[in-house]
């Protein structure tokens, strides 16, 4: 909408965009850049964790046949990563020795804010909200409601289309069929919108989200 | 309630099946009763006809809304959430619907259960069991071990608590034969020489049967029963499952033509019941019970279960959770549905179990105006950001008594202009009374024409068509608008939470004590949108063929919604 904004960021900004539109907060603690990529258009907001320095210590020269430096975190297009939350690669002790797995994460998914996550995939259009715990190796396919305070067991595979809550998480329905689909293009979320600015839904496209974050 | 403020809700129209036993005149005038009032979110049939958009349908032949009540579900496939393969139908029919892989939740705490192994060389060799990693319960704290990592669900079945071994189908069935006939000699040679010892001692020796044993010679009782009956009967056919004598009698019932003479037929001889042990009979044993309550005194609640635990388990009557056992995961199904009136489908989801795509998907979402609610005074808030936008309208602490503005959005999915007319009662129903009034009740929403239009058209506005100026709240006018969306103006005067005593002195029945949710506030909004569409909508494609626009028809829509607003702050 077109009124002022009554207070203007700091003139420096909050975020650093990089070419493929990724927006990192600068107040975001990311270890181990080398092993994270970003899809484009993805969204590290401030205070939040991303343990890159967590990858897998397995020599893999014998399954890929080249030396390259392997990847811990992968996050898909147009992802949002809210404030505080954090990422940790699952991690599981074999012969006494600890081993990262990579972890996966896909299009349009929204971590809300003060989440901790150790899943080992996470599939596109997955809602999760604030304080969502998710423990390792777990897997959550596609359009997936995490509903707020929900803590996900380790392993656990969460079938495509279902809203899941409790502690410890269970199946508490299933998305409706209009799951992420805004009206008619141009359908405003949840009611938050009026000004038509806000033109994304929970599990929709979120590139107008995070267009709208600056 | 879970919904964060504010939220819509959309009311399907569907007709509440127990007028079906009134009469006609009865009916209409309820029909007209209910065509004059408003509709009241806080009926308690209100709970099956509210949904959100996104969970309604839309039958384009009916043109009406279908919500989940007026569906017709289709099973495409049945598949285990936690593997994702799919089973076949003949295998549910069959071993029933629980996932026969290795898939298993924990008794206690529901969570997936992994197979680990014990092996204390610190290789991954037996024995195995399963653990749930989230409460830690495991198989070992009903003694039970895996010597293989593989097919748990078939050791499991021949495993029982404590690690004694489960007879299978085929062994039951072998024992029970080999009984019966004990039991038969037994009864024959009576006469000769007194009941042995030996057998006597062997069956106190096991104690009471088992659940599985008992629904094992219970069902071949009843199948011997009722094999015994068809076999007697000229018309038993191989498709008659269950054909216990009630079900005989029914049929020659049907196919006799005439009456008087169904006395001759000889009456059926009634099916018996299970008369022994062997039969499936369980006669109750107090010894049990004492058994039981000894337990209680000796080991306290905590190992008892609870009521949430025991109905999830397979054996209904277990106690203790020493008698837990792994729940296999039940499986889930894929579902294609249809209109319940004109059986057209509405969803039909690919059979693929991975694919989560639609063949079919008519959403009431792009045939229905969404409309929204938003506080004037408030910049919309970037979810999850942690610097908060600079004003917060806080939904859930409305000032009783003090106007507040807000903005119906309304946005149009459709591809042509549309004319909306909202109407809503003056004053809130429910013991909280609040008043409402939209500034322009009557107003134009564009159609959803390309979205690209927009930017070709004016690239300096991405949002707003006529904010030249600040827009204002002005009686009868629109506040903004947009591409396909419209938002007017609605002057909102929150209730007081304490003035329902004097509403109850005033009418009676309206008032009283607020009981929980009574300070929510919700505004029931009747929606009824016009437009022209062209007639063949369906045949466009057809008719484009002819070269010749089809004629346009003019089609209405009427609906009603709930608007929650959020919640009166209390004094």
């Amino acid at each position: 909408m077109s009124r002022p904004v009554t207070k203007k960021p700091a003139a420096k900004g909050e975020y650093i965009e990089t070419d493929s539109g990724n927006k990192v907060s600068r107040r975001s603690a990311i270890t181990g850049t080398a092993n994270i990529t970003l899809g484009g258009r993805t969204v590290i907001m401030a205070d939040v964790v991303l343990r890159g320095d967590l990858h897998s210590t397995r020599p893999t020269a014998s399954s890929s046949g080249k030396e390259g430096t392997p990847t811990s975190i992968s996050i898909g297009k147009c992802t949002v990563i809210s404030t505080g939350s954090v990422l940790k690669p699952p991690c599981r002790m074999s012969r006494g020795v600890p081993n990262f797995y990579p972890m996966k994460i896909g299009d349009n998914v929204f971590i809300g804010p003060n989440c901790v996550i150790s899943a080992i995939a996470i599939s596109s259009h997955v809602h999760i909200g604030a304080n969502v715990t998710i423990h390792a190796f777990a897997v959550i396919k596609e359009n997936v409601k995490i509903l707020p305070n929900t803590v996900v067991p380790s392993a656990m595979v969460i079938a495509p289309g279902s809203v899941v809550g409790g502690r410890p998480a269970q199946i508490v329905g299933e998305v409706g069929e209009g799951w992420g689909v805004s009206g008619g293009g141009a359908g405003n979320g949840l009611g938050v919108g009026g000004g038509g600015e806000e033109k994304w839904v929970e599990g929709g496209d979120l590139r107008e989200l995070v267009r709208s974050i600056k | 309630m879970a919904q964060a403020f504010p939220y819509t809700y959309y009311a399907c129209n569907c007709f509440d099946s127990n007028t079906s036993g009134k009469r006609a005149a009865a009916v209409l005038q309820e029909a007209a009763d209910e065509d004059e009032g408003t509709f009241d979110p806080r009926s308690p049939r209100a709970n099956y006809q509210l949904y959100p958009l996104e969970h309604l349908l839309y039958c384009e032949d009916c043109q009406q809304i279908r919500c989940p009540r007026c569906q017709i579900e289709e099973t495409l496939n049945w598949y285990c959430p936690s593997c994702l393969f799919e089973v076949p139908s003949s295998v549910v029919k069959s071993d029933g619907n629980r996932c026969n892989r290795s898939c298993f939740s924990c008794p206690l705490c529901t969570s997936p259960m992994q197979t680990f192994s014990l092996d204390p060389t610190g290789e991954s060799g037996p024995p195995f069991i399963l653990e749930c990693q989230y409460c830690r319960w495991s198989t070992v704290e009903i003694g039970i071990e895996f010597e293989k990592g593989q097919g748990i669900s078939a050791q499991l079945a021949r495993i029982g608590n404590g690690g004694k071994p489960l007879p299978s189908h085929k062994e039951r069935d072998k024992e029970r034969e080999r009984r019966k006939e004990l039991e038969a000699r037994k009864r024959d040679g009576r006469e000769l020489f007194s009941p042995s010892t030996e057998t006597t001692h062997t069956d106190k020796d096991e104690g009471p049967p088992s659940h599985d044993d008992l629904f094992a010679s219970l069902s071949a009782f009843y199948k011997s029963q009722v094999e015994s009956q068809t076999s007697a009967s000229p018309f038993s056919s191989h498709d008659i499952n269950f054909s216990s004598p009630s079900a005989y009698s029914r049929i020659m019932n049907l196919y006799s033509t005439s009456g008087p003479k169904k006395k001759q037929r000889p009456k059926p001889t009634a099916m018996r019941e299970a008369a022994s042990a062997l039969e499936g009979l369980t006669l109750h044993d107090p010894s049990a019970d004492t058994a039981a309550i000894e337990r209680l005194k000796r080991d306290g609640w905590a190992s008892t279960i609870s009521p949430a635990q025991k109905r999830a388990q397979p054996n209904p009557s277990v106690r203790f959770t020493s008698d837990l056992r792994p729940l296999a995961t039940l499986l889930c199904t894929k579902r294609s549905k249809r209109c319940r009136s004109c059986r057209q489908i509405l969803t039909k989801p690919e059979a693929k179990i991975t694919s989560t795509r639609y063949k079919i998907k008519l959403l009431a979402l792009n045939h229905i105006p969404r409309l929204s609610i938003r506080a004037l005074a408030s910049d919309t808030p970037v979810p999850g950001s942690s610097r908060p936008p600079a004003k917060v309208f806080d939904y859930n602490a409305l000032k009783p008594g003090i106007p507040t503005h807000f903005l119906f959005h309304m946005s149009n999915p459709l591809f042509d202009p549309i004319k909306v007319t909202l109407a809503t009662p003056s004053t809130t129903p429910g013991k909280v009374q609040s008043r409402v009034t939209i500034l322009c009740p009557q107003f134009d929403v564009g159609a959803n024409t390309d979205i690209w239009d927009d930017a070709l058209n004016m690239p300096a506005k991405r949002g707003s068509l006529l904010s030249d100026q600040a827009p204002q709240i002005e009686a009868g006018k629109i506040w903004d608008r947009g591409r396909n969306w419209t938002s007017v103006a609605v002057e909102i005067v929150p209730g007081f939470l304490d003035e329902s005593a004097r509403v109850e002195a005033e009418t009676p029945g309206r008032g009283g004590p607020l009981e929980e949710d009574d300070d929510v506030l919700e505004i029931p909004v009747f929606v009824r949108i016009e437009y022209e569409a062209d007639t063949g909508a369906d045949e466009r494609g057809l008719v484009d063929s002819k070269g010749g626009k089809g004629e346009k028809e003019k089609r209405e829509e009427a609906f009603w919604t709930v608007v929650g607003v959020g919640r009166i702050k209390g004094s």
